[in-house]
């Protein structure tokens, strides 16, 4: 299991793909790193050094959103590179026991979303702590709001990667596989949430989207929850992080039994 | 050549009662065989046959309706360490196009436990050392056959199973690669290779197993396809039965063909030629007509419902690449009246098939021949 997880990794970090998804994620954070920046006061929005509690974890959690787009891209890539160039007949004949091979991609789409997540915080220091000196920001300041941000980010991202994987092993054609996972994301679920919030009045904070805002829960001050955007209530972090799981994890089960030990031909 | 490292040892690959089918389509129907390690199996038949579909299963790739395929026997997903036992070459579009070829074989031998060390054996056994930084995408279709090769050989198996190999090979590479799989059977290894060109293999393989239509028509070696093989002269005479009758005094093997036309099987124009002439038989056409390999191939696998061939074939074996003795003859069609069906003369009773001896060139077979061994 070790060597293919090794092979899987081998796999990612010599095709073009995951590195390209890494560098979308690293100027996607730059956008975020500047939006944190822009900061409104009494009705004036000006770019200068973020002060609040807030405004910090925003900082230091700049890629949430990168990490929210290109983490289930890079999981979806994992798996679809696999049909796109018919690359799973060598996998499988490396290593038939196909459970085995959907468990190694499974844990190479980690290693890779806590990596893309780990360059994200890099553009953060990088662009991010300058910007913040030159405008008079305290950097110790925002070095306390990295312990609790940081975990919720990398956790988000390295289960986005395997939701992405999970609904590439699904749909196996890779323009499909990302339309669908960002689809459910960005298009679908704030649909689903505000159909039962207004119909029904119910909260509907377990899909990907919500239970990834709930593991990077971080971000926003205990106890706001994240009442100013969506007027829900999100899962506490742990719950949200079961929640992605079973996103990322059950769509991989049900996609190993639907379409993974089909015939390859 | 560089050597093959270790002294592998291959399993012997058996198909017992194999059937896939796709929907209403068995690709294969009921397939036996068994290829001995230490010999170059062609695994042959016409584009379609089920060749691809069967080497799948014995890799796994692709589970069979029902029946068996076991190499040494287990199943592939049932040996360790697969890639050390088993080496296959299936299409040359396995690859990343992105990737370089060094990383193609360092990606496998990790997932394979092989030390590195032994990429660069392989890649100098196929002959691309010099390209192995080119990312695959470059790479022509012959160099991609010997990168699959490279892969295959990655563990050193005993086992090789290559599906039609010498696609987009140039003459030089399809030369090369017999060598090859020669030097690699030397070692006691069990080799199949698929094709779907009996004359590309003829010179390769010691055994063959063909098929046709999912179903198997004939597995032994090479030498009892080769024995089919033979020569006959086709004579166009207004004395059919004459001919006939002295054919088969010489101990020839005549047969009708169209009216006014015979086929004398195992005649050459040296035999025939004096036998014509000392009988005053009178001739319009005499064509000498080979059924060479490739004829036999062709109807062993085709049959008189679904081909043209097969119906040229039926009408006589399909190659007359030389002329008579008499030099080119084309003379005038004559048209000759309906005549009765030509009966085996009364006379002598016909001899007995020669022993182990070639079946009459006629209608192709119609169903699967039993194993000759």
């Amino acid at each position: 299991m070790t060597r293919l997880v090794k092979a899987e990794l081998y796999k990612l970090r010599t095709t073009p793909g995951p590195w390209v998804s890494v560098l979308v994620t690293i100027l996607l954070t730059g956008l975020g790193i500047t939006t944190a920046f822009i900061v409104g006061h009494h009705g004036v929005v000006r770019f200068t050094a973020p002060t609040t509690t807030t405004g910090l974890r925003n900082l230091v959690g700049a890629g949430y959103e990168a990490g929210v787009v290109m983490a289930p891209v890079l999981g979806v890539i994992s798996i679809t590179t696999e049909y796109r160039h018919r690359i799973l007949t060598a996998t499988l004949l490396l290593d038939p026991r196909r459970s085995q091979v959907i468990a190694a991609k499974v844990a190479a789409s980690v290693v890779w979303g806590l990596f893309m997540s780990l360059a994200s915080f890099a553009m953060v220091a990088a662009m991010g702590i300058p910007l913040l000196v030159a405008e008079g920001g305290s950097v110790s300041a925002l070095a306390h709001q990295v312990a609790p941000v940081a975990p919720g980010i990398l956790a988000a991202y390295a289960l986005l990667a395997v939701y992405g994987m999970g609904i590439g092993t699904l749909v196996r054609n890779q323009i499909a596989g990302v339309i669908l996972a960002l689809g459910i994301t960005l298009v679908l679920e704030p649909i689903i949430v505000a159909i039962f919030s207004s119909l029904a009045h119910m909260d509907v904070n377990f899909l990907p989207s919500r239970a990834t805002e709930a593991v990077a829960g971080g971000l926003v001050p205990k106890g706001a929850g994240n009442a100013a955007t969506t007027g829900s209530v999100l899962l506490s972090w742990w719950l949200g992080a079961i929640a992605l799981v079973c996103w990322g994890l059950g769509t991989a089960v049900v996609g190993y039994f639907l379409t993974f030990r089909r015939d390859v031909t | 050549m560089a050597a093959v490292s270790g002294a592998a040892r291959g399993g012997t690959i058996e198909v017992r009662g194999l059937t896939k089918r796709f929907g209403r389509i068995a690709a294969v129907n009921d397939l036996s065989f068994t290829v001995q390690p230490g010999r170059i199996t062609g695994f042959l038949g016409p584009n379609g046959a089920g060749k691809t579909t069967t080497l799948r299963i014995v890799l796994d790739l692709v589970n069979a309706t029902s029946g068996t395929a076991s190499i040494g026997g287990r199943r592939y997903r049932d040996i360790p360490d697969p890639a050390r036992a088993v080496g296959a070459v299936l299409e040359a579009t396995n690859f990343h196009p992105s990737r370089r070829a060094y990383a193609h074989l360092r990606m496998m031998t990790i997932a394979a436990g092989i030390p590195a060390a032994r990429i660069g054996e392989v890649l100098e056994l196929v002959g691309l050392t010099a390209d192995a930084r080119r990312k695959v995408g470059g790479y022509s279709l012959g160099m991609r056959q010997r990168l699959q090769l490279a892969g295959a050989l990655l563990g050193d198996p005993g086992v090789l199973i290559l599906d039609e190999p010498s696609n987009g090979l140039d003459p030089q590479g399809i030369a090369w690669l017999r060598d090859f799989l020669r030097h690699l059977a030397r070692e006691g290894r069990t080799i199949l290779v698929s094709s779907h060109l009996l004359a590309e293999m003829a010179q390769t393989v010691d055994d063959v197993v063909i098929v046709s239509q999912g179903q198997l028509r004939v597995q032994g070696p090479l030498s009892a396809l080769t024995a089919r093989a033979h020569s006959a002269m086709r004579v166009r005479t207004p004395e059919p039965d004459r001919l006939a009758a002295l054919a088969h005094r010489a101990g020839l093997v005549p047969r009708p063909l169209v009216p006014g036309t015979v086929l004398v099987d195992g005649a050459t124009p040296e035999i025939l030629g004096p036998l014509l002439a000392a009988n005053q038989v009178v001739v319009y056409e005499v064509v000498q007509v080979s059924q060479d390999l490739e004829s036999v191939f062709l109807s062993l696998t085709t049959s008189m419902s679904d081909s043209p061939a097969a119906r040229l074939q039926a009408q006589g074996p399909a190659v007359p690449p030389a002329q008579g003795p008499w030099g080119p003859t084309t003379p005038p069609q004559p048209q000759l009246p309906p005549q009765p069906q030509w009966a085996p003369p009364a006379g002598p009773p016909a001899p007995p098939p020669p022993p182990a001896g070639p079946p009459p060139a006629g209608p192709p077979a119609q169903s699967p021949e039993q194993p000759q061994r």
